[in-house]
């Protein structure tokens, strides 16, 4: 939705963070951002959120409704938190598809759960969101958290999200939103341009992914226009939770 | 938010408390998959607890039905969680159980009968020497402390009954009691007497 076209011909573009880019190199450019902070991932998630990040993912997992023997689909699974706590909860009977489409991120998550020994009902696939390579009504839940502003095309990964959703499955989307207090929002501003590059620049010697992630934080649709995308996909009682004032908002959508 | 992360302390140190003890782990993951909510009624607080291999998760909200679901006020709860009677408390009318009780038992069990090899967390941080010689330290000082502890009662006892004469020792009432007890069997014998004497006048007179 936030694509333009550019002449009859020219090659339909997209933002990546603040700039326009053709359509083809987003997901080039993503790859190289999440190829060059995939060793600290986890390290800088805990610095710039302050742990936030694990109280986050912790009401995703409470709202996921996940039971012993689910079929779980985690996209954009990165170094696989969620993964991890869906194995537990789906069992033995289980199965669990950690889903990235970054090498990078999908081995580090991988290498990390299997030194936590986590493996037996657990899968680690390199995919698509926007055209995952599963089967129709297959999964009892879908979650992808601090993935979707990446994806190129969201309409459409939400689509192919739906497709391998079972009918009364639930698509759980975790995302950075529009903070909704105007002092908080001033506040988170100013932190996210100054203080994200320079943690970069630290810790991973990388101020530009930070800013990338700043400005795509930013260019992300807010809670209202994310929940009116997911209705026009085809997802039911489609409701969002906003965390600390907003910064980070939880949408849910079940399959009709 | 306030409460998630409050939570996730709580869930963090349990788990540790729970590594501590060799069997606790294995029999918490007979009970996975299981869900059980308490619902305290005063203050309205509900909490949701999934055992696992890897301990007990905790949740302020959890989206499927609990297999056992625990209704009681604040005061039941503390009782129910200090008390060794824990079937008694269970069956007071302020608390409520719902579903599977078995889940909930067999989790007050694990939880009642944990040991914590405390010794063994300890030589993880400073050593097998170290843990040695600070074990070895804590338990005289524990055995010292129980001596000193018994030594104290038994001269305060003493002190109080045979020197200040504040109380009556032991001793001294074990045989005024005695006494007191031969003295009651002889007014009962006597009574019996002047009965059998009273019956005895009263027959003779009607002769």
């Amino acid at each position: 939705m936030n694509d333009q076209r550019k002449g009859e011909h020219a090659e339909p573009t997209t933002h990546f963070g603040y700039k326009d880019v053709p359509e083809s190199q987003k997901a080039e450019k993503v790859a190289e951002v999440f190829h060059s902070v995939a060793a600290k991932y986890d390290l800088m998630n805990d610095v710039l959120s302050g742990g936030m990040h694990r109280l986050w993912k912790r009401f995703t997992i409470e709202l996921s409704g996940v039971r012993p023997g689910n079929r779980v689909l985690d996209i954009a699974g990165g170094t696989g938190d969620l993964a991890r706590k869906f194995s537990q909860l789906v069992g033995p009977t289980g199965q669990v598809v950690l889903a990235d489409i970054n090498a990078s991120m999908l081995k580090v998550g991988r290498d990390r759960l299997l030194d936590k020994g986590v493996a037996g009902n657990i899968e680690f696939v390199q995919a698509d969101a926007e055209k995952l390579p599963f089967p129709d009504n297959h999964f009892d839940c879908v979650t992808i958290a601090f993935g979707l502003r990446n994806v190129t095309h969201k309409d459409d990964a939400i689509r192919s999200m739906l497709r391998v959703l079972k009918p009364g499955g639930r698509l759980l989307v975790l995302e950075f939103s529009k903070p909704t207090n105007k002092l908080m929002s001033k506040v988170y501003d100013a932190y996210s341009f100054a203080f994200m590059p320079l943690a970069g620049k630290l810790i991973t010697n990388d101020a530009d992914s930070y800013r990338y992630l700043a400005e795509s934080i930013r260019m992300h649709p807010d809670q209202e226009t994310l929940k009116a995308m997911m209705v026009d996909a085809g997802f039911d009682r489609v409701t969002y939770h906003n965390m600390t004032s907003g910064i980070v908002a939880l949408h849910r959508g079940i399959k009709p | 938010m306030l409460l998630a992360g409050l939570l996730a302390s709580v869930e963090h140190g349990l788990n540790r408390v729970l590594r501590m003890d060799s069997t606790a782990l294995p029999r918490l993951a007979a009970l996975e998959g299981k869900i059980i909510a308490i619902d305290c009624r005063q203050p309205a607080l509900q909490l949701y607890i999934l055992p696992g291999d890897e301990g007990l998760m905790l949740a302020s909200h959890w989206e499927t039905k609990a297999d056992c679901t625990l209704r009681a006020p604040a005061s039941s709860l503390l009782q129910l969680a200090l008390s060794q009677d824990k079937p008694a408390v269970l069956h007071s009318p302020q608390v409520e159980l719902e579903g599977d009780s078995a889940v909930l038992l067999d989790l007050v069990g694990v939880l009642q009968d944990l040991e914590l090899d405390w010794e063994y967390e300890l030589s993880r941080w400073l050593g097998p020497v170290a843990t040695q010689l600070i074990g070895g330290h804590l338990r005289s000082r524990a055995r010292w402390t129980r001596q000193g502890l018994a030594s104290l009662n038994q001269n305060l006892g003493e002190y109080l009954a045979e020197e200040a004469r504040t109380l009556v020792g032991q001793r001294e009432a074990e045989a005024r009691f005695a006494e007191l007890d031969a003295l009651k069997i002889d007014v009962e014998r006597l009574e019996a007497r002047i009965a059998r004497l009273a019956r005895s006048l009263e027959s003779s007179d009607n002769a």
